[in-house]
């Protein structure tokens, strides 16, 4: 080994220089420990918040809203159902190539594709929706494009397989996922649910990780289902008469409510125009989306002749048979109370009489007996506490529905207007007129008189259903078990019945029901009150009461046709053929158990 | 303690030697030591990860940790094979070394996956192959014996015999990996390597500056001529100016490390992990460290690589010969400038690499070839001498073991010389 002083001097520099490149690293490593304590010691919180501003999820999680479900024959079938749909929605600070992106939406959604362009250059802005109510395909599509800025996001939508079946009854759930009108509105808590929260450390997608130890996460409670006492097959029928009805009497609204008189359960309801709720955002007119069966209460006419001749009946200040000298016009308070022409003029009538010729007359010699033989605050005071106690007018009924109006009832002692005279706006309320009543409130007074005297409270929801389908039913609401006593109860149900027999034979052919079933009703032709004061007397609303039944009414229909055009009396002409319609499919379908049976 | 008759022994055979290499004695166990606890540290992150990991990739949470093991068995291999072989046989694989890295790395750009604009891996089979770490073994054995044959034949300060080589090299490495591989993290590694050699080889200082001036050449070129370098580096000077995009890395490292705090989440609960930080388990696995252990973690792993290079170090400067001094101190360059270019993009201080932490990240390419380099440190340091030169003497090549090469560290041979 030939080593020389070069050699050693080299060793010594190299020792000399590794020092330094040691020292070098060493230097390097006591400042990263400082930058370290810098950024995980002093700038610690700085750095917590911006990974909990990437990491920490805190969400509402949207409960589903419960389905609505109804009665068809003997299965329960949903007529509102959920889906989930999807918005499009861009960031267009993030959209780089707006037309690039437009066309591959456009592919996908069709559309316009300017449209998407001057929504997506809109300026000052980080969210604009391109598009809403897409379906999961079309957004997974839309996704696959991963065109940074463009997302969709999933809400669920309400979806009506029935279309526009009781579509007022049931309202609609808008955008901000609330219901509107009918059902959705007034039992929008129930069937909303309660949403859950979700605070979370997740993952990049979204997903909470199980590590982190201050996680939320409580679980949104689904809404209720619930069960309509709606039959879908009688409610579809109902909805193509009253449609068919309107068309051809050119009536601008016609409601028809159809309900069990034993419980207040309602088995159709319905109204003429509709509306679809799946598209209730192209609708013009709002006043489409109220249920007018519940929130229309107008001067019923004759059809309240029906309530009159009961309260008269119970008090016991007239009988079935009873018959009376009618002198085809009575004057009150300096007013001539009369008939229509077809009264057959003065003479000695009946009770039967009164309902089966629509003696406004009659009516008012009624309410006469109940004041011992004249008008006064006796006969007012006994035919007011019928009206609103007994038969509930001027009160709403409770239905699960928004909006109801209860209607307007004279009070006895107090002038409606300063200057009314009393008596004479009683005589009026004797034959329907002067007092406002809903179709929903006339069939629960009808059912109350017909099956016996219990005033049930009507009632749409059936019950609910809980996760494994079992139904919870409701029980049937008694409100008044005294309405009227069985003996007014078979007198007024003959008395209906024989309207329809006379009716029939002086020429109303449709009314040709089967022997075996008991049918009965009352028409009214209302005087339509002018803006100007007083009525109109060129136009008129009609309305039907009646009912159909084998060894007891099973059915109580109300039907009011507002302003129909017909060649004839409103309610003979205008209501009386829905009824007739509406009973002869029940009867047809086997809805009615006959006589007998 | 030892006794004498042993001393002896050892002192006789210094001198029937061809005195290339001093006597054999105990290789440095704590180096060893060391590597073991920094590879363990990388298993315990890796697999802590896996679930995280598995989120973005679709496969199994085991999938990561069991291919660090078998990379981590592979790498001891190595070890153990270069730590037994002899010295001089290296000197043999400088030329095979050479051709088959430069095959290598024209492979990865043909056959090679682009990965963040950078071509670095080769697929083979289920195994993928990164050419860079067999280019710099390459390097690291060709300019240790270049230098060594430079030092001996005294042409060490000699412009054209010693610089223009290198210069050269250099030219070479800048064309194929900054150039045709767009890895400007590795180029960098190298460049400093054969600095760092090349001053200990005591290349002239005048010298090196040209070399360093050719270095910063490269560097302006492979910026300019690359967008993706450009946004790098304006990310790196404007961090935070652009979270969402090519910043977002930068962004989610400094999250990670700063969220860790002072003790850290714990092992298991990273979060950044979880589909944040990108190359979670590659080049950004310091950051989900620093967020598991914290400062206290961060620390100690600092602490540990500057145990490694204070046992680097003293090795370094009781090497036997020139030839395995300008080794070690390549590798300890490697290890170091790599370790700081990754750890330093994680803290905010050097734009973004795409670079391996030795040890710690994932990957069986670099732990093979970096145990297979530790092995060879380990040969070497059982032919160190006992005490470092500190002044010139006449007549032997190992002056100091005149009184007694030991065993280094363990024994002291005042102690064994008065037996």
């Amino acid at each position: 080994m030939n080593m020389n002083n070069s050699n050693k001097s080299f060793n010594l520099k190299a020792i000399r220089n590794i020092n330094l490149i040691f020292i070098f690293l060493m230097f390097i490593i006591g400042f990263f420990v400082i930058r370290l304590f810098y950024i995980q010691v002093i700038r610690y919180s700085y750095y917590k918040q911006s990974a909990l501003n990437d990491q920490l999820v805190q969400s509402k999680i949207p409960a589903t809203r419960g389905l609505i479900e109804a009665h068809d024959g003997n299965q329960i079938i949903p007529i509102v159902l959920n889906q989930e749909l999807f918005t499009v929605y861009a960031d267009p600070s993030l959209v780089k190539n707006v037309n690039n992106m437009a066309d591959k939406l456009v592919g996908v959604l069709g559309g316009s594709k300017s449209k998407i362009v001057t929504l997506a250059n809109t300026k000052n802005t980080r969210y604009v929706v391109l598009a809403k109510k897409i379906s999961q395909s079309q957004s997974d599509k839309i996704l696959g494009f991963h065109i940074p800025g463009l997302g969709t996001i999933g809400q669920d939508y309400r979806v009506y397989p029935q279309g526009d079946l009781v579509s007022q009854t049931l309202g609609f759930v808008g955008d901000n996922s609330k219901g509107s009108y009918g059902l959705e509105q007034s039992m929008n808590s129930q069937l909303s649910g309660k949403p859950g929260y979700l605070k979370a450390i997740t993952d990049i997608n979204g997903v909470p990780l199980a590590a982190s130890k201050n996680n939320i996460n409580i679980s949104p409670v689904n809404g209720k289902n619930i069960v309509l006492t709606i039959d879908v097959a009688i409610q579809k029928q109902l909805q193509e008469i009253i449609q068919n009805a309107a068309q051809s009497e050119k009536s601008p609204l016609i409601s028809a409510v159809i309900m069990d008189p034993n419980s207040g359960a309602i088995k159709a309801i319905a109204n003429y125009p509709t509306y679809n709720p799946s598209d209730y955002s192209s609708v013009t007119n709002q006043n489409i989306f109220t249920n007018a069966a519940v929130s229309n209460s107008i001067e019923p006419g004759s059809t309240l002749k029906v309530f009159t001749a009961s309260a008269a009946l119970n008090q016991g200040v007239i009988k079935q048979n009873t018959t009376y000298y009618d002198p085809s016009h009575w004057l009150i308070d300096g007013f001539n109370i009369t008939n229509i022409e077809e009264d057959g003029g003065s003479g000695i009538k009946s009770v039967e009489d009164v309902l089966n010729l629509s003696l406004n007359t009659g009516a008012t010699w009624m309410l006469m007996q109940m004041g011992g033989g004249q008008i006064n605050l006796k006969a007012r005071e006994a035919w007011y506490n019928y009206m609103t106690n007994h038969f509930r007018f001027g009160k709403i009924t409770g239905l699960d529905q928004g909006y109801e109006s209860g209607g307007i009832v004279p009070k006895p002692d107090i002038p409606f207007q300063s200057g009314d005279q009393q008596n004479l706006a009683y005589a009026n309320t004797s034959f329907g007129q002067g007092l406002s009543v809903s179709a929903l409130q006339m069939d629960s007074a009808l059912s109350s008189v017909i099956n016996g005297g219990t005033y049930y409270k009507p009632y749409l929801v059936d019950g609910t259903t809980d996760s494994q389908g079992n139904i919870a039913y409701n029980k049937p609401t008694i409100v008044n078990r005294d309405v009227v006593n069985a003996g007014t109860t078979k007198s007024i149900i003959a008395l209906m019945q024989q309207v329809v027999s006379k009716h029939y034979q002086s020429g109303f052919t449709y009314l040709n029901f089967p022997s075996n079933y008991i049918v009965g009703g009352k028409t009214g032709t209302a005087q339509v009150p002018d803006p100007k004061g007083g009525y109109t007397d060129n136009i008129f609303n009609g309305t039907y009461i009646g009912f159909v039944g084998g060894n007891k009414p099973q059915y109580a229909i109300a039907i009011f046709v507002t302003t129909p055009t017909v060649s004839g009396y409103a309610g003979s002409y205008g209501a009386q053929p829905i009824f007739g319609n509406i009973v002869h499919m029940l009867i047809n379908e086997s809805y009615v158990s006959p006589i007998g049976n | 303690m030892r006794p004498s008759s042993q001393f002896q022994s050892r002192r006789g055979s210094r001198f029937n030697n061809n005195l290339e290499m001093p006597r054999k004695h105990k290789p440095d166990y704590i180096l060893l030591v060391i590597i073991i606890l920094l590879l363990s540290i990388g298993l315990v992150v890796i697999y802590s990860i896996g679930p995280g990991l598995s989120i973005n990739s679709g496969v199994g949470a085991n999938y990561f940790i069991n291919r660090q093991m078998i990379s981590v068995i592979l790498g001891l291999v190595g070890f153990a094979i270069t730590a037994f072989m002899p010295l001089k046989a290296w000197r043999r694989f400088e030329k095979p070394l050479i051709i088959i890295s430069v095959i290598a790395a024209l492979a990865v750009r043909v056959l090679g996956q682009e990965v963040n604009g950078a071509y670095r891996w080769i697929q083979i089979g289920g195994f993928s192959f990164q050419a860079d770490e067999l280019i710099k073994f390459a390097l690291l054995i060709w300019l240790a014996g270049f230098l060594a044959s430079q030092i001996k034949s005294g042409a060490i300060s000699d412009f054209k015999k010693t610089l223009l080589p290198i210069i050269m090299a250099l030219f070479i490495i800048g064309v194929v990996v900054a150039g045709v591989e767009s890895d400007l993290g590795t180029t960098a590694v190298m460049m400093a390597m054969m600095a760092c050699m090349a001053f200990v080889a005591s290349v002239p200082m005048k010298k090196i500056a040209i070399f360093v001036g050719v270095i910063v050449a490269c560097v302006v070129i492979a910026v300019a001529t690359s967008s993706y370098r450009q946004q790098r580096l304006a990310t790196y000077l404007h961090p935070s100016s652009d979270c969402q995009n090519s910043g977002y890395q930068t962004c989610q490292a400094l999250i990670a490390v700063g969220s860790g705090g002072i003790l850290g989440l714990g092992l298991g609960n990273s979060v950044q992990a979880y589909g944040y930080l990108p190359e979670s388990a590659n080049d950004s696995i310091f950051a989900i460290y620093a967020e598991k252990f914290g400062f206290l973690g961060t620390t100690i792993l600092l602490a540990l690589f500057a145990a490694l290079f204070v046992r680097l170090k003293n090795i370094i400067e009781r090497c036997p010969n020139n030839f395995s001094r300008l080794l070690v101190t390549g590798i300890m360059t490697w290890l170091s400038v790599q370790a700081f270019i990754n750890i330093g993009a994680m803290i905010g201080v050097i734009p973004l690499k795409g670079i391996t932490l030795p040890f710690i990240s994932y990957g069986g390419t670099s732990i093979m070839f970096v145990m297979a380099a530790l092995g060879i440190v380990f040969h070497i340091s059982r032919y160190t001498t006992y005490t470092v030169p500190t002044k010139i003497t006449e007549g032997d090549d190992y002056d100091n073991s005149h009184y007694g090469r030991r065993l280094r560290g363990s024994r002291n041979p005042a102690i064994s010389s008065r037996q």
